[in-house]
């Protein structure tokens, strides 16, 4: 079956996708551009059902309904993805800034502690 | 004072019954002490501030790994730091064990000196059982552990010399940090020793100490990270 081939590419994409910590120009533009795709895609789908039963049928899907599930799935499963290495990266940088801010703050509460000396006194 | 050339960092989350306590026991050996407040909700960053021992405090909490390394970067930021100790706050390590791992790493022997509590021969059976097979079975499924035949990845008492101290570049937050410290050093041309020493098993550490449950974060952890 057609449909199967293209599920588990898309499968593969994800992978790729994951594991590839780069993520340039190419890939952020390739994203919108399959965003409004699937828009387009699911307006089509709305207005015209019996063309995507047509089109199912054509992958090896019996209805219009479960290829959209399918694509839904695949779509799904990329938006997680996207969401999650979102979220790690934000949360690399808010650990980044938050030793920064921790340090900084250290050097003068120490300071006032008389802990750590001026650079004007001798070094321990 | 002749430690005066050691850093001891504690990482500190919500331990105000016992932190004091332990900073005091350590200032009888060691002078330079600085701990990292992960962002306590209780008192400990009043605790600390009764003694004489640096704080650096996380605006927010991070995990316990992400407390180790802004003390290391605060105690390389000093002047004069050579050894830096690693040292958990709930009072679980013999400050005589970090004492005998510093002296090991100064005579030159190691350039990381790493606590295990299973090297000595009856020290062993102190480790409650449970606690036992899951260090175990993480050590076991540690590839790099293996490799430096390391008997116990998850001890918090480790000493650093400054090269290693300068280049450790610890990323993960959670508890996963001591398999990446065992990993970061099974790829780095460094001197590893690990010397036995005690843990004291308290009641207090043990409603503290990392359950059961934990050891599958620790052990999911570590498989995502070798990926």
């Amino acid at each position: 079956m057609i449909v199967q081939i293209i599920l588990l590419l898309a499968a593969l994409g994800a992978l790729v996708y994951f594991v590839r910590r780069a993520h340039n120009v190419r890939i952020r533009a390739s994203k919108r551009i399959a965003f409004f795709a699937f828009i387009v895609v699911n307006i089509y789908a709305v207005l015209r059902p019996d063309d995507m039963t047509w089109i199912a049928q054509q992958v090896g899907v019996g209805r219009g309904t479960d290829l959209v599930v399918y694509l839904l799935v695949v779509a799904f499963v990329f938006g997680m993805l996207n969401t999650y290495l979102r979220q790690r990266e934000i949360s690399n940088h808010l650990t980044d800034l938050a030793r920064t801010v921790a340090l900084r703050d250290a050097e003068s509460a120490n300071r006032d502690r008389r802990l750590v000396r001026d650079r004007a006194d001798r070094p321990l | 004072m002749d430690n005066d050339d050691t850093w001891v960092i504690i990482p500190v989350y919500n331990e105000d019954n016992v932190i004091a306590q332990v900073v005091a026991d350590l200032q009888a050996t060691f002078r330079n002490i600085v701990c990292v407040d992960d962002g306590s909700t209780d008192g400990s960053v009043a605790q600390i501030a009764t003694t004489a021992a640096h704080l650096v405090r996380h605006p927010i909490n991070l995990g316990q790994g992400a407390a180790l390394q802004p003390g290391l970067r605060y105690a390389l930021a000093r002047p004069g730091g050579r050894f830096f100790v690693t040292f958990d706050a709930d009072g679980q390590h013999r400050v005589a064990d970090a004492a005998r791992m510093v002296d090991t790493a100064r005579s030159g022997l190691a350039d990381v000196v790493l606590g295990s509590r299973f090297l000595g021969q009856h020290e062993g059976h102190r480790v409650p059982l449970l606690k036992r097979a899951v260090l175990r079975l993480v050590v076991a499924l540690s590839p790099a552990a293996r490799t430096m035949r390391l008997t116990d990845a998850h001890n918090g008492l480790r000493v650093f010399n400054r090269t290693v101290a300068d280049q450790l570049r610890i990323k993960m937050n959670g508890m996963a940090h001591a398999s990446e410290i065992v990993s970061l050093l099974a790829r780095s041309p460094w001197t590893v020793r690990e010397l036995p020493v005690t843990i004291r098993y308290t009641e207090y550490s043990r409603s503290k100490g990392q359950s059961l449950i934990n050891g599958i974060n620790i052990l999911f952890d570590l498989a995502v990270y070798q990926r």
